[in-house]
């Protein structure tokens, strides 16, 4: 091979990996910061759905926000409350109904009446939750198949701080600071989102600024010291 | 005399004579670290360079995907992060203290003294501590063994039920050999399973054996029973030989009791005095008024002599024959002898002894002195020890004869604790079938037929009576991890009986315990709350004395056995005892709290002793009886106040268990394994006792001692971090900075500020001024060192809580010992008449820290609440602060310290970060409590409580030594504690750092300061 070949596959090469690493770039960060992050979910959850259009409040499936250091992602006992009766998808009842009411309103022009059977909402069991009754061992008719066990749903943690930081909800909620205020406009999610870096000195601007102004008119003491996250 | 102006401290015996004339040359190379040779300066920076081109590489990474499982179905009251305490009862010795558990998301990660249990009154000892550990422990046996072989528990269920049934037919004994077991239920069951063949037997033995008590007061008082001991009604205790701060007994309880009999912080300060007569050097003596070595073969004799002189005293006539000569002196003996019966009926005379004689002794003159009903009581007696020394020389002798069918062994391992002369292994040989209950595999292991694992004590249900109407509860606060079963499941099980040891100890409490409470709730109502509390006490203490004492029962002890030779005793080590825990890397590496020494047993020698053989600390001797009895050889260790004929060897060493520790700490080119020749930590010293007239002997005489030459190097912690100043490197004033002050109870009741030395007041102009209030919180310490017994139960809980690493021999050989509390033992006096006292060491969190100055990156600073805070994320380890650390508190991790057992990551405290290689640490005053304490208050809107935050080491310390809390919080026990307190000192106050941590001074009951009352000589 003469030279001038190898050197034109030499610029050919770094051409490429070039281009490797600046299309990867958008997905390597700084070390632990994982602003952005929006990983997929074993279920396709959608805050948006829940806290938004159905204004269900936040603690009602992170229970631990008030008593304990995390939030808490529910148990899948939680989610049943609601969906061992809801058991299809939003999306799938919406089009259900408005099937059946221009089905009605067909019928109407038709001047016929509708059976019972014809305006029964037959909705199909959405895909998603399959998978929640799927990890509580719930067969077709959503009973307990005792032959099948009960899993834990493996969700990907989406707020991650490093093992040296010790953030407790509790405190926060005290001080009477919003979800939102570190979490992003949950409700307007429809995969969960990393929205703030989490790092320190967002952190700590925080606390400064809280000790400063207040948290809705109320004075607090955030304290800045460095025990107050590392032991 | 004991004045901190003029004694001398040190640490280890050559340490005093080196400061007469400053510190010789091999001393200072000590201080030196050597320079490896095998780093050369290019292959460093070669390292260096490739290294931070790696780092930047692996720096910039895609972000982890890591997993949140919740739950599939809550339980209510669950929730994730928050932790849950049980009360249940401890199961590390037979004690049966009371335990509050604290579980994080379904795993003990903590264990702690409950407050409000009868005995043990919040204190936990380091065993019991550490007893987490043999929970995560991944060789624990995970199913049912047949002939070696793991098998399922109906296979082992239907053989183990045929064969025995064969055995009963042919007429031969069933015998089950066990420890004292102290549940109720259990003994019901045992009793209904051995009742159910036609000669079914038990026999009861705790290797460290106190037979002869129960012996004793079976001819005295015609009760085979240990009785119940009340050290808090004491005002004199005279002690032969037992180690009851220790060792002995129930020591949680006793050190409890014995606080309580010596409170100085009241208007009217009280104090008891205790006189300590032994052979060896124990924690107990260590903290005695008076202390006087004693051969064990004078015991005896000593303690006739005393009985002679409180009878004489209180009038009765005794006939006695000439005594021989003996070593203490007539005056002490009559001077001991009057204040026993100054004290009558607030006295007490125990021994630790194994002897019928020196028992029957004791009973007789706290009988004399009306003691039983008081200070001791027989009509209560002690669940504790049961063990019958008589019942296993006649087991073994029927195993010989073949009379013994089935041998089933329960909670003890006869072939590592049982003397070799006794030929145990031989008898097994007659025995058909051996039945196994353990959690894990030991010298037994090996020639039992079949073993049934059963569950560590934090995993089953259990029940404890360990005095008449005291019922503890234990509950199981996780699921077995291993296929284990109970012990009464098992004896159930195989005379057909199906309930769970839940269901039986119900039903026992149902018919037996609930009709003696009284109690207007329903029984499970009952059961319920005995279950959250703990325990019941229906017990009514009769306080009555023992009316009938045969008198004739008392032998005289008129001459010394043993004579002129050498005599070997063994004795039990705070933290290891009989050895069942020796598998427990977090107390094979806890400092012996009198020898200081880590991860083995050895020859004690007097200083005397020593120089008389020409040996020194490690020189290697062989230690051999002149009969059949295997010799041993271990090295030689240096610890003052031992007897001059005696040579002391630690029991519970050289066992199978610490063949897990060939791999432990970090691997490295110059690293060298935790384990000896053998593959083991230290010799076992039991096969070389013996079992005589049914009493199994903790000595023997007739001992010869030989150097054999070798060396073998002891990882001692003795003169680390040593915060005195060699003579030739101090400022003029400062060689020996006095770190501990004491004085005598006679000398504190004159002036409460004697002991101190000159107090020393700064003036406004500082080299660091002042730049953080202290007008907030200001979290403070208080140590009191009379209380303090050093028994190190706060080394122990300080590592559980906060994830300290173990490291292992060769590393704390190096200094590089991890314990951010440790105990320091400083003696006084001159060769083998010394006094000891113990000083816990922890961060000081000083005000003008020194090592917060010199820190680059500012990893250790002052918080707002007067913390000393280190920052891990922070910190690069130049390890700047250590040095200039006044205390030598600060530890350094100069490698991962990775657990060999990946199931011991169980164990960790999800609260408190997993510091890896490079980082400094130190005591944190466990800030993670007060953080929590504060959240806590917060969201319910309160201000934090006084005694809202305890620290692990003040929780599980059974003496009461350690108090903590806000100091400027005028309601805190720290700051009613301080506040004027005449005994108050700071160690190195003249430094100006302005520790947190104070510390009162030990105050001693000494005989010599309270014979010359108001000769006033100090200084």
């Amino acid at each position: 091979m003469n030279q001038s070949a190898f050197t034109y596959l030499l610029i050919i090469g770094v051409v490429i990996s070039l281009i490797a690493v600046v299309s990867g770039s958008r997905s390597y960060h700084l070390p632990d910061n994982q602003q952005d992050y929006q990983p997929m979910q074993p279920i396709a959850y959608s805050h948006h759905l829940h806290a938004g259009e159905l204004s269900i409040d936040c603690q009602y499936c992170h229970t631990g926000v008030e008593t304990s250091r995390h939030a808490g992602i529910p148990s899948s006992n939680v989610c049943m409350n609601c969906h061992s009766i809801v058991t299809s998808s939003w999306g799938a009842v919406q089009a259900e109904s408005k099937r059946i009411d221009e089905l009605k309103e067909q019928a109407r022009e038709e001047g016929r009446e509708l059976s019972e059977e014809e305006t029964m909402l037959t909705v199909p069991e959405s895909e998603e939750l399959r998978k929640l009754y799927d990890a509580l061992a719930l067969d077709t008719e959503r009973l307990r198949d005792p032959d099948r066990q009960i899993t834990p749903i493996e969700w990907v943690k989406v707020h991650n701080l490093p093992d040296y930081v010790y953030f407790d909800h509790r405190a926060h909620l005290a001080a009477d600071i919003d979800c939102q205020t570190c979490h992003g406009n949950v409700e307007t999610m429809e995969r969960m989102r990393q929205v703030e870096n989490l790092s320190m000195g967002w952190c700590v601007n925080c606390h400064r600024e809280s000790n400063r102004i207040g948290v809705k008119g109320k004075p607090v003491n955030a304290s800045t010291d460095c025990t107050t996250c590392h032991y | 005399m004991p004045d901190s102006k003029t004694k001398q401290y040190w640490r280890s015996p050559g340490e005093e004579v080196d400061s007469a004339d400053g510190v010789s040359g091999n001393d200072l190379d000590a201080w030196r670290e050597p320079t490896p040779a095998y780093v050369r300066r290019r292959s460093f920076l070669k390292a260096v360079g490739f290294g931070v081109a790696g780092l930047t590489v692996s720096g910039c990474q895609q972000t982890p995907e890591i997993k949140a499982i919740p739950l599939p179905i809550q339980p209510a009251g669950v929730t994730a992060g928050r932790p849950m305490h049980y009360a249940t009862v401890c199961g590390a010795c037979t004690a049966g203290c009371g335990m509050l558990a604290t579980c994080r998301d379904g795993r003990p990660t903590k264990l702690e003294g409950l407050p409000e249990h009868p005995t043990s009154a919040g204190g936990l000892c380091a065993m019991g501590q550490a007893s987490l550990l043999g929970l995560y422990d991944q060789l624990r046996f995970d199913a049912p063994q047949q002939d070696g072989n793991a098998t399922t528990w109906d296979e082992a269920d239907q053989a183990i039920v045929a064969r025995l049934k064969n055995i009963d037919e042919s007429g031969k004994a069933i015998c089950l050999l066990t420890g004292s077991v102290a549940s109720p239920t259990l003994n019901q069951v045992i009793d209904g399973f051995l009742g159910s063949y036609q000669d079914g037997r038990r026999v009861n033995f705790d290797s460290l054996s106190s037979s002869t008590i129960a012996d004793a007061h079976q001819a005295t008082h015609g009760v085979r029973a240990v009785p119940q001991f009340y050290f808090d009604k004491a005002e004199v205790i005279v002690s032969f030989g037992a180690d009851f701060l220790g060792t002995w007994i129930s020591p949680v309880q006793f050190t409890t009791q014995r606080t309580a009999g010596r409170q100085l912080d009241r208007d009217e300060p009280f104090m008891s005095f205790h006189a300590q007569f032994e052979s060896c050097t124990s924690l107990t003596g260590a903290n005695a008024d008076l202390r006087m070595a004693l051969a064990p073969g004078e015991f005896g004799l000593e303690l006739t002599r005393l009985a002679v002189k409180v009878a004489e005293l209180t009038n009765q006539s005794v006939d006695v024959e000439t005594l021989a000569e003996s070593s203490i002196p007539q005056q002490t003996i009559e001077e001991l002898a009057d204040r026993l019966v100054h004290a009558k009926g607030h006295s007490l005379v125990i021994s630790g002894e194994n002897d019928l004689k020196v028992q029957k002794l004791c009973n007789f003159i706290n009988h004399s002195l009306g003691n039983y009903g008081s200070t001791l009581n027989i009509s209560q007696p002690s669940g504790i020890r049961q063990g019958n020394d008589g019942e296993l020389a006649a087991l073994v002798a029927d195993m010989k004869s073949g009379a013994v069918g089935a041998l089933l062994v329960h909670a003890t391992n006869p072939l590592f604790e049982l003397p070799a002369s006794l030929g145990f292994v031989e008898a097994l040989d007659n025995v058909d079938v051996v039945v196994q209950f353990s959690t894990r595999p030991d010298e037994t292991t090996e020639y039992a037929d079949f073993v049934c694992p059963i569950p560590h004590f934090l995993e089953g249900w259990n029940d404890y009576e360990i005095r008449p109407g005291l019922y503890s509860l234990g509950q199981p606060v996780i699921q077995t991890l291993f296929d284990t079963r109970p012990l009464m499941e098992s004896l159930g099980q195989w005379t057909g009986e199906t309930a769970g040891s839940r269901d039986l100890i119900q039903r026992f409490w149902e018919s037996t315990v609930y009709p003696q409470a009284e109690s207007r709730e329903s029984f499970p109502k009952f059961f319920h709350t005995a279950l959250h509390d703990g325990f019941v006490d229906v017990g009514t203490d009769s306080g009555e004395g023992a009316d009938s004492f045969a008198l004739e029962a008392v032998e005289p002890v008129t001459v010394v056995t043993g004579g002129n030779e050498f005599s070997l005793v063994a004795y039990a080590k705070v933290g290891l005892q009989n050895g069942t825990h020796a598998c427990n890397p977090w107390l094979q590496e806890m400092p012996d709290p009198v020898s200081k020494v880590t991860w083995d047993n050895y020859a004690c020698l007097s200083v005397a002793t020593a120089k008389l053989l020409g040996v020194e600390e490690g020189d290697v001797v062989r230690l051999s009886l002149d009969d059949s009895s295997p010799s041993l050889e271990l090295p030689v260790y240096v610890l003052p106040g031992v007897h001059d004929q005696v040579v002391a060897v630690a029991f519970g060493y050289g066992g199978v268990a610490t063949e897990r520790f060939a791999g432990i700490g970090p691997s490295w080119i110059e690293s060298r394994p935790t384990v000896n020749a053998e593959g083991r930590v230290g010799q076992n010293i039991a096969p070389l006792m013996n079992l005589e007239n049914n009493v199994l002997r903790n000595w023997r005489p007739g001992l010869s001692v030989q150097p054999t030459g070798e060396k073998h190097e002891l990882a001692s912690t003795q003169t680390w971090h040593r915060i005195t100043v060699p003579k030739n490197l101090a400022p003029p004033g400062a060689e020996r900075r006095p770190i501990v002050q004491e004085t005598s109870f006679a000398a504190f009741q004159k002036d409460p500020h004697s002991g101190h030395i000159e107090h020393h007041e700064f003036g406004p102009d500082k080299l660091y001024p002042p730049d953080h209030p202290t007008d907030g919180r200001q979290w403070a310490m208080a140590i009191d060192l009379t209380k303090c017994t050093g028994c190190s139960a706060c080394v122990v809980a300080c590592q559980a809580e906060n994830n300290i690493s173990v490291v292992g021999k060769d590393e704390v050989r190096r200094r590089r010992d991890m314990h951010w509390m440790r105990i320091d033992r400083y003696f006084s006096g001159e060769g083998d008449d010394v006094e000891v006292v113990h000083q816990p060491m922890m961060c000081q969190h000083c005000d003008n820290a020194s090592c917060e100055n010199v820190c680059p990156v500012l990893a250790t600073i002052q918080t707002s609440e007067g913390l000393n805070a280190q920052v891990y994320n922070r910190c690069v380890g130049t390890r700047y602060c250590a040095n200039n650390c006044a205390y030598k508190v600060r530890r350094f991790n100069w490698f991962y310290y990775d657990r060999p057992d990946g199931l011991e990551n169980m164990a960790l405290n999800p609260e408190v970060t997993v510091r890896s290689r490079g980082i400094m640490e130190k005591c944190s005053f466990c800030v993670q409590r007060i953080q929590n304490a504060k959240i806590e208050a917060r969201v319910q809107g309160i201000p934090v409580a006084a005694d809202a935050v305890q620290t692990a080491c003040q929780q599980s310390c059974p003496a009461d030594a350690i108090v903590f809390g806000d100091i400027n919080h005028p309601e805190s026990p720290v700051s009613r504690l301080m506040r004027d307190n005449p005994r108050a000192f700071r160690v190195l106050e003249e430094l100006d750092v302005e520790p947190s941590v104070h510390y009162l001074t030990k105050v001693r009951n000494s005989v010599d300061v309270a014979a010359s009352e108001g000769d006033e000589h100090h200084g």
